[in-house]
C-alpha cells in the first residue's frame, strides 16, 4: 500500500503551501481472499459435518427408541393374551373358585 | 535412452487413456447401473407388515377380542458356521431342551445343510437371550402367529392363518383382505450398521394399514355352551360329528356356530381328518329330512289351502310317479289332521299339503310344484346363497320346470329330501316362519373395534322380504309348539314358556342310494316366554359314519338342553298361563 504525494506548489496560487493527499484503494489481496474463502468453505463443511453428525445421532437414537418400542409392544401383546386366556369362559370355568362353589338350586317365581 | 523414454511416456499414456476410457464409461456410459449398485449396497428397502386384524366375540353387550396376534421367534442355525459344541452348550444355557423342535445330533449331522430349525414359538425374553449369545452362525428370525384366548372354541368358524400369513377356511378365510390391511414400504439409507439415517432424498415411508378388528355377533357363552352340549349329545349317542347353531329370529345375527370334532388352530398342520375344517352348518348342503314339513306345511297354511285342524286320510303311504312314499310312523291310520300329521311327521301329511297347493287332493300337479317352489326358493332362499358373511354352499333346489322336476322329487322335498340345504338357509328359513314372516339375512358381523378402542356396531340387519303372512306365522308356532308337547308333559320344556320345535331324520345317500343304516339327526326350534315373539333358534344335527341317529333320540335332548340354556341366559322372565 502507497500513499502518493504531490505537490500542488505553483500550480494553483490559492493553495499555496497546502499538501494534498489523496487516498488510493485498500482492498484484500488475492492470497488473503483466498485464504478467507478456504476458511469460510471449512467452516460450512464444519458445520455439515457436525449437522450430519448430530442427526445421525439422532437416528441411532431413534433406532434405539424403535427397538425398546417393538420389544414393549411384544410384551404387551403376551400380557394381552396371557389376560385373555385367564378371563376365557374354559379359564373361568375350570378355575378352583368355579370348582368350590355350590351347584345351582332350582328357585320359583313369586308370581307363579 | 531417448527411445526407452519415448516408449515409457507412450505406454503412460495409454494408460491414462484406458483409465481415462474407462472413467467415461464408469461415470457417463455405466452412471445408472452404477448409482443403482451403490442404492444396493446402502439403501434399504423392506416391507413394513400390516398388523392383522383381531377378532372379537360378544360377551353379552361387550366385545371381547378371543383371536390375537403374537410375535414369536424361531431360532435358524447354519451348521456350517455354528460351532457344534459351543453352539449346543450355550443355547442349551438359555433354552431347555423342551423348546427345541430338532435334536441336537440332527442339527449338525449334517454340516453342509444350511437352514436349520431349531426351536419354535420363542417369546421376546427367550429370543433376547439367544441374541446375546452372539453365536456365530445362530440366527433369530421374527415371526406373526395368532394366539386363540378360547382354545380350541369355535376353532371351524374361526379357521386359522397359514404360515405365508394368508387366513384359511372359516372367518380367517372367508373375511381375510378385511383382516390382512395394506402393508406399508420403508425405504431409506442405512449406515454400516444398519441403522435407518434420516439423511438422503429418497428414503420413503408409507405406513401400513393394519387390518380391521372385526367382531363377530356370535356370542362366546353361547358359543361355549353349544359346545358343551353337543358333545354331551355326542357321547350320549356315541355319534362322531355333531353341529348346531343358535341364532336371533328378530334380526338374523348368528349367536353361536359349532362344529364338533373342533381342532387346535395353532396346530392345524398336524390335523390328520380335514374335515374338522369344514363349517358344517354353512359349508354342508345335505337333505334335513322332516324340518321341512314347517316349510311345506307353511306354505300351504299361507295360500289358504289347510288349517291346523284340517283333515285327510292317511293310509300310511301316497303312491307318486308308481313310486310307494310311506311314513315312517307306521301308525295312525284314517282320517287325521294336519296338526296330527306334523305331530308324528306324517310324510303323507306333507304330500297332501302339496296337493292341497295344487288345489288337486288326488295328485300333484304343475301348479302345486310351482307354488311349492316359489315359497321354497323364492321366499325362503332354499338353492341361493344367503348372503351370510363366510364360506357359504347354496345348496340345490330343482325347479319345477327341470327335465327331473318329477312329482316324486317334489313329494319328497315336502318332508326334505331331493333338496340339499345348508343349515343356515334352514334355520334363516324357520325364523322367519315363526317371527312373524320377515326373513333376515343371517350375518356373524356384529362391527369392528376401531383403532382407538371404541366399538363401532353395525345398524341391524333390515329384514329383505316377508316370507309368510303374520297370521301364517302365528299359526306356524302353534303346531310347532304343539309338536313339543310330549317334551312339556315331561316336565323337560319349563311352565311360562313358549317353545317349539320339529324334528328330522334323513337318510345319507350311500352308493347313490337312500341308506337306512345310516341316518342324520336333526333338530330345529324356537323358544320365548309365553306371549312374545321367538326370542331365539337353535337348530342341531348329529351324525357319524355308518351309525343310525334319529332326530327325536339323538338331536331333540341336545336342543332341550341348550334351549334350557338360552332361558337362563337371556334372562326370559315366565310368561302367561299354557
Amino acid at each position: 500500500m502507497r500513499n502518493e504525494y504531490v505537490s500542488r506548489r505553483g500550480t494553483n496560487s490559492w493553495s499555496r503551501n497546502q499538501n494534498v493527499v489523496r487516498h488510493g484503494y485498500r482492498g484484500l489481496g488475492d492470497m488473503s481472499v483466498r485464504v478467507i474463502l478456504g476458511l469460510m468453505v471449512l467452516i460450512v463443511g464444519l458445520i455439515y459435518a457436525t449437522q450430519s453428525v448430530k442427526a445421525t445421532q439422532y437416528d441411532y437414537e431413534i433406532s434405539d427408541i424403535d427397538s425398546e418400542i417393538s420389544s414393549l409392544e411384544s410384551r404387551k401383546e403376551d400380557l394381552a393374551v396371557e389376560r385373555a386366556r385367564l378371563t376365557s369362559i374354559a379359564a373361568t370355568e375350570s378355575s378352583t373358585v368355579a370348582a368350590n362353589m355350590p351347584d345351582a338350586q332350582t328357585s320359583g317365581y313369586a308370581n307363579k | 535412452m531417448k527411445d526407452r523414454a519415448k516408449s515409457l511416456k507412450i505406454i503412460l499414456m495409454a494408460l491414462v487413456a484406458l483409465i481415462l476410457v474407462r472413467l467415461f464409461f464408469i461415470q457417463i456410459v455405466e452412471h445408472d447401473a452404477w448409482v443403482a449398485r451403490a442404492e444396493e449396497e446402502h439403501i434399504v428397502q423392506s416391507t413394513i407388515k400390516a398388523e392383522r386384524g383381531e377378532i372379537y366375540m360378544m360377551d353379552g353387550e361387550d366385545p371381547v377380542v378371543e383371536v390375537m396376534n403374537r410375535k414369536v421367534w424361531s431360532i435358524i442355525i447354519d451348521p456350517m458356521l455354528a460351532d457344534t459344541d459351543k453352539t449346543r452348550n450355550e443355547v442349551s444355557r438359555v433354552l431347555p431342551n423342551e423348546r427345541m423342535v430338532a435334536k441336537w445330533d440332527e442339527i449338525f449331522a449334517d454340516k453342509t445343510r444350511r437352514y436349520y430349525v431349531a426351536a419354535r414359538n420363542l417369546t421376546k425374553p427367550e429370543a433376547d437371550q439367544v441374541r446375546e449369545l452372539s453365536l456365530d452362525g445362530v440366527y433369530l428370525q421374527r415371526n406373526n402367529v395368532r394366539a386363540y384366548a378360547e382354545g380350541e372354541m369355535a376353532s371351524s368358524l374361526l379357521g386359522f392363518v397359514n404360515a405365508d400369513g394368508e387366513g384359511q377356511y372359516g372367518v380367517e378365510g372367508a373375511l381375510n383382505e378385511d383382516l390382512s390391511g395394506e402393508d406399508g414400504i420403508l425405504k431409506t439409507v442405512t449406515d454400516v450398521n444398519n441403522v435407518a439415517l434420516s439423511i438422503g432424498d429418497e428414503n420413503v415411508r408409507i405406513p401400513a394399514k393394519n387390518g380391521k378388528n372385526v367382531v363377530l355377533s356370535i356370542d362366546r357363552n353361547i358359543q361355549h355352551a353349544m359346545e358343551k352340549v353337543l358333545k354331551n349329545g355326542m357321547e350320549r349317542s356315541h355319534a362322531g360329528h355333531a353341529a348346531g347353531l343358535v341364532m336371533n329370529p328378530q334380526n338374523g345375527e348368528v349367536w353361536a356356530l359349532a362344529n364338533l370334532p373342533t381342532y387346535d388352530a395353532t396346530k392345524y398342520a398336524e390335523v390328520e381328518d380335514a374335515s374338522v375344517f369344514i363349517n358344517f352348518p354353512l359349508e354342508y348342503a345335505y337333505e334335513p329330512g322332516s324340518m321341512c314339513k314347517t316349510f311345506s306345511f307353511a306354505s300351504a297354511i299361507d295360500q289358504g289351502k289347510m288349517t291346523p285342524q284340517t283333515t285327510f286320510t292317511n293310509n300310511g303311504f301316497i303312491m307318486v310317479d308308481n313310486w310307494k312314499i310311506e311314513n315312517a310312523y307306521k301308525g295312525l291310520i284314517g282320517t287325521v289332521s294336519m296338526q296330527q300329521g306334523l305331530d308324528y311327521s306324517l310324510n303323507t301329511s306333507s304330500m297332501t299339503a302339496l296337493m292341497m297347493l295344487g288345489g288337486d287332493m288326488t295328485s300333484i300337479n304343475q301348479r302345486g310344484k310351482d307354488l311349492l317352489y316359489e315359497y321354497y326358493h323364492d321366499r325362503f332362499g332354499f338353492g341361493d346363497y344367503t348372503g351370510i358373511e363366510l364360506y357359504e354352499s347354496k345348496g340345490n333346489i330343482t325347479a319345477p320346470d327341470a327335465a327331473d322336476a318329477y312329482n316324486s322329487r317334489y313329494a319328497n322335498m315336502t318332508f326334505g329330501q331331493g333338496i340339499d340345504l345348508t343349515m343356515i338357509q334352514v334355520a334363516s328359513a324357520f325364523s322367519s316362519v315363526v317371527n312373524g314372516g320377515m326373513y333376515y339375512r343371517p350375518t356373524v358381523v356384529a362391527g369392528e373395534v376401531k383403532s382407538n378402542g371404541e366399538f363401532d356396531y353395525y345398524d341391524s340387519p333390515e329384514a329383505l322380504r316377508q316370507t309368510v303372512s303374520a297370521q301364517t306365522s302365528d299359526t306356524m308356532r302353534q303346531m310347532l309348539y304343539g309338536t313339543r308337547l310330549g317334551r312339556r308333559n315331561l316336565g323337560i320344556d319349563k311352565a311360562g314358556y313358549y317353545i317349539g320345535g320339529k324334528t328330522g331324520t334323513s337318510q345319507a345317500i350311500i352308493d347313490g342310494a337312500y341308506s337306512f343304516a345310516e341316518t342324520t339327526g336333526n333338530y330345529i326350534g324356537f323358544g320365548s316366554s309365553v306371549g312374545e315373539l321367538p326370542e331365539y333358534v337353535i337348530m342341531v344335527k348329529i351324525w357319524g359314519e355308518g351309525l343310525k341317529m334319529e332326530g327325536e333320540k339323538d338331536a331333540m335332548p341336545i336342543f332341550d338342553e341348550m334351549s334350557a340354556y338360552m332361558i337362563d341366559y337371556l334372562k326370559l322372565k315366565p310368561g302367561g298361563n299354557n
